[in-house]
């Protein structure tokens, strides 16, 4: 008999518990017509802010790897940027591995046959036959050792997508030495720009150091169809020939007869192997005399000895790689160590036709990375020529402030002189490759003044590392009159402690943490609100046990 | 025993990598000690004299060759292997490695944890270009240890090869090595089938209604 009455006693707290501000807006209207507005309750503190470690924005360059140097008679321009590639490196892709005073090919950590080059065919200076050796790595991948990932690369601050990349032949190990799982720092995203000179005679070769099938493709580069052999030369598995598999090589032949910014990647599943990385900048230069080339560019960005070509016209060079990745295919390498699993993840399980990028990056590196080696770096009254490809999925619509530069070459052919207008903004279709002359010339059209003025990809998603912003391809073309000796660019505006940091990009940190904490903090939460669910919940729960009871017992009228 | 032992080698070792990888990257450039390098590979910190402290002797000259390559993968799932992924020797002894590479691309044979006053960084390394050879030697300490061997291409220890050399009665299995021990993080091989969840909620009812007849009498 007491059942009734608890039941009406614990309704009628479930009633009272209920949060005023859920109730029917008719009943808060004619409860407001009685008795006024709610009272006051001060709202919630906003959360404290917990102190940020980050990252040093740039790091020290203790080997003077930024300075301008001569190395085995090779000379290397100063690199301003904060990071500098190594500069043996650079000495040793001038003159040939097989060229070079034993130390500097120590130094640069290739192999000796990692480029190769001799004869001086046509008589000019320069030699003409250039063997290059690649090697196909893979960042960020499974080990059955660990569940993290090994041969470790960040493209931004804890950002670590799983990537295939054509390497360099170095010697040695893959990371940084025994005790670190990180990459050795030339073994990295993009993979390396390729130079050469029209009419070299050319071989590369894929050395297959990876556990997947690949080829070379050379897109938009004058290449027979077969070589000399009658083997296939195009890396086409379905039209050319077979891929190359684990452990075999291939020599790709070709004797480029026409200059302009080409594209290299692999043409196994494409759309798979080429979104993992395996695409790089193919550069076949205008024969001249003398013409030694800086056959790598690693990570692209400063060409450090540009061709004499270049240097009659522009004051530098830089090679700019733009690539997308798409989180749910680049973790799958990450996930299992086995093969056929991975195959199976990758070609059977991943679709790109439902894919949507999630990283952007400049060679290599997202924001704030970017501005650490890829700000391009000029002076007044300076002409610059810019090599862009776009190696994602998505379209680039390529944007700068401050100048509007002229695209001279649309995917290795020149534009017609009346195509070249100043613009602000191009765009990049999946695979295209767009020459730039950006002059810093202050007359109001080309250049504004000094600055340090971003560029980047006006497509909204490019500017984000995953959603959150700032972040993905934003860099900035730099005045040497706004760096710092270290090179790194005097901002003003907000500090950029947060960027620096991994939990500003796993969503960790508020947006406006820095400058607002008060106004755009984390609200603590609402005490009292959560005490009236609390009660809420229980007497429900309370309520339909009791019910539930009732029920069971009426249809057991035996016990 | 040798399970825990394995673990705890495993943890000092993952400790040991969390605790460099805070570390910012040392500008670690140039540190080639002892490396012979040429255009088919090199050898590095080989060592035919100097006696690890604690041997006053060599005690024996041991010698292997070791294939390297795709053909010698161990398993379906493994894309490199090494012919020998494991070598016993005996403690202070002469050892001499060839590595033979029957594959196209580059490989090595490198061997991590030797004394440091002998070896820098505590290695011994040889790397061979495809088609080619390399031979070294070292002199191996008195106490008995298990030590990893392995190629540091990336991604070649992980499908493959990992092999241990082990001095004396060694010190306990390391993880993961092809076709001694079981991979630390093993993939679960769970059949691929949607109807998997299915399946198992029936065999789970099947089983609730057996008992419960059962246990009604």
């Amino acid at each position: 008999m007491k059942t009734p009455y608890t039941l009406i006693v614990i309704t009628l707290i479930a009633a009272l518990a209920y949060p005023p501000q859920w109730y029917p807006k008719p009943l808060r209207i004619q409860l407001t017509q009685w008795f006024g507005a709610g009272s006051y309750r001060s709202l919630p503190e906003s959360m404290p802010m917990q102190p940020i470690e980050h990252e040093i924005f740039c790091p020290a360059d203790p080997s003077g790897w930024r300075n301008a140097q001569s190395i085995d008679g090779v000379t290397i321009a100063e690199s301003l940027a904060c990071v500098a590639d190594n500069p043996f490196l650079v000495a040793a892709a001038v003159k040939g591995t097989n060229n070079i005073s034993h130390a500097t090919l120590m130094a640069s950590g290739l192999t000796g046959d990692a480029i190769e080059k001799a004869n001086d065919l046509d008589g000019d200076g320069d030699p003409d036959e250039i063997h290059i050796r690649l090697e196909v790595a893979e960042l960020n991948g499974a080990t059955p050792l660990s569940l993290d990932p090994v041969t470790q690369y960040d493209i931004a601050p804890g950002i670590q997508p799983g990537l295939w990349v054509f390497a360099p032949k170095f010697v040695g190990m893959a990371v940084e030495n025994f005790e670190s799982q990180r990459a050795r720092p030339a073994l990295r995203l993009p993979s390396p720009a390729i130079r050469v000179e029209q009419g070299d005679r050319v071989f590369i070769t894929l050395e297959n150091s990876h556990y997947m099938p690949h080829t070379l493709h050379l897109h938009g580069a004058d290449h027979a169809f077969i070589d000399a052999n009658g083997e296939g030369n195009d890396g086409v598995p379905i039209t050319s020939e077979s891929p190359v598999m684990p452990g075999f090589a291939r020599t790709y032949e070709l004797t480029p007869r026409h200059a302009g910014t080409m594209f290299y990647h692999c043409h196994v599943q494409p759309h798979v192997h080429v979104m993992m990385g395996l695409q790089g900048l193919f550069i076949i230069e205008e024969n001249r005399p003398n013409n030694w080339l800086q056959t790598l560019n690693i990570g692209a960005g400063l060409v450090r000895v540009p061709s004499r070509g270049v240097v009659e016209t522009y004051d530098a060079e830089y090679d700019l790689h733009y690539q997308d990745l798409d989180q749910q295919l680049s973790e799958r390498i990450r996930i299992d160590n086995d093969p056929r699993i991975i195959t199976k993840s990758m070609h059977r399980d991943y679709d790109i036709t439902d894919a949507r990028p999630d990283y952007f990056t400049l060679n290599g590196r997202s924001f704030p990375y970017t501005f650490r080696e890829s700000i391009v770096v000029g002076s007044d009254n300076d002409l610059i020529k810019l090599r862009v490809v776009n190696g994602g999925m998505k379209t680039i619509a390529l944007h700068t402030h401050g100048h509007k530069f002229t695209v001279t070459h649309r995917d290795g052919t020149k534009v017609g002189a009346n195509s070249e207008t100043p613009r602000d903004v191009v765009t990049l279709a999946t695979s295209q490759r767009l020459d730039l002359s950006v002059n810093l010339k202050n007359d109001g059209l080309h250049a504004y003044g000094p600055g340090i003025w971003p560029f980047h990809d006006h497509e909204y998603q490019g500017v984000t590392n995953d959603g959150i912003g700032p972040g993905g391809n934003i860099s900035a073309i730099v005045y040497t009159d706004f760096l710092d000796p270290d090179g790194w660019p005097r901002t003003q505006g907000v500090a950029w402690d947060n960027y620096f940091t991994e939990q500003y990009y796993r969503k960790e940190i508020p947006v406006w943490n820095l400058y607002a904490p008060d106004l755009f903090g984390q609200p603590a939460m609402d005490g009292w609100i959560l005490l009236r669910l609390l009660v809420l919940l229980v007497c429900l729960g309370t309520i339909i046990g009791i019910l539930a009871g009732k029920v069971l017992k009426w249809r057991e009228p035996n016990e | 025993m040798n399970l825990s032992r394995c673990l705890a080698c495993l943890l000092m070792t993952l400790t040991a990598q969390a605790w460099a990888a805070d570390k910012q990257p040392a500008a670690d450039h140039h540190s080639h000690h002892g490396m012979q390098l040429d255009a088919d590979g090199a050898v590095m910190n080989a060592n035919s004299k100097q006696l690890p402290h604690g041997c006053d002797r060599i005690s024996a000259e041991q010698d292997f060759t070791v294939h390297v390559g795709q053909k010698h993968a161990q398993d379906p799932g493994m894309a490199f292997g090494m012919s020998m992924q494991e070598i016993h020797v005996k403690p202070c002894s002469r050892v001499t490695i060839t590595l033979v590479n029957d594959d196209a691309i580059r490989h090595q044979w490198m061997v991590h944890g030797l004394p440091k006053y002998l070896y820098p960084a505590g290695m011994f390394h040889l790397e061979a270009s495809g088609g080619t050879e390399r031979t070294g030697t070292f002199i191996v300490p008195p106490e008995p240890r298990n030590y990893l061997v392995h190629c540091d291409i990336a991604q070649h220890m992980e499908k493959g090869m990992r092999a241990q050399l082990v001095v004396g009665a060694g010190s306990g299995d390391l993880w993961a090595v092809n076709g001694v021990s079981d991979p630390f993080v093993r993939s679960s091989y769970f059949p691929q089938t949607p109807w998997l969840w299915f399946i198992s909620v029936i065999i789970l009812l099947v089983c609730a209604f057996v008992a419960r007849r059962l246990t009604i009498r």
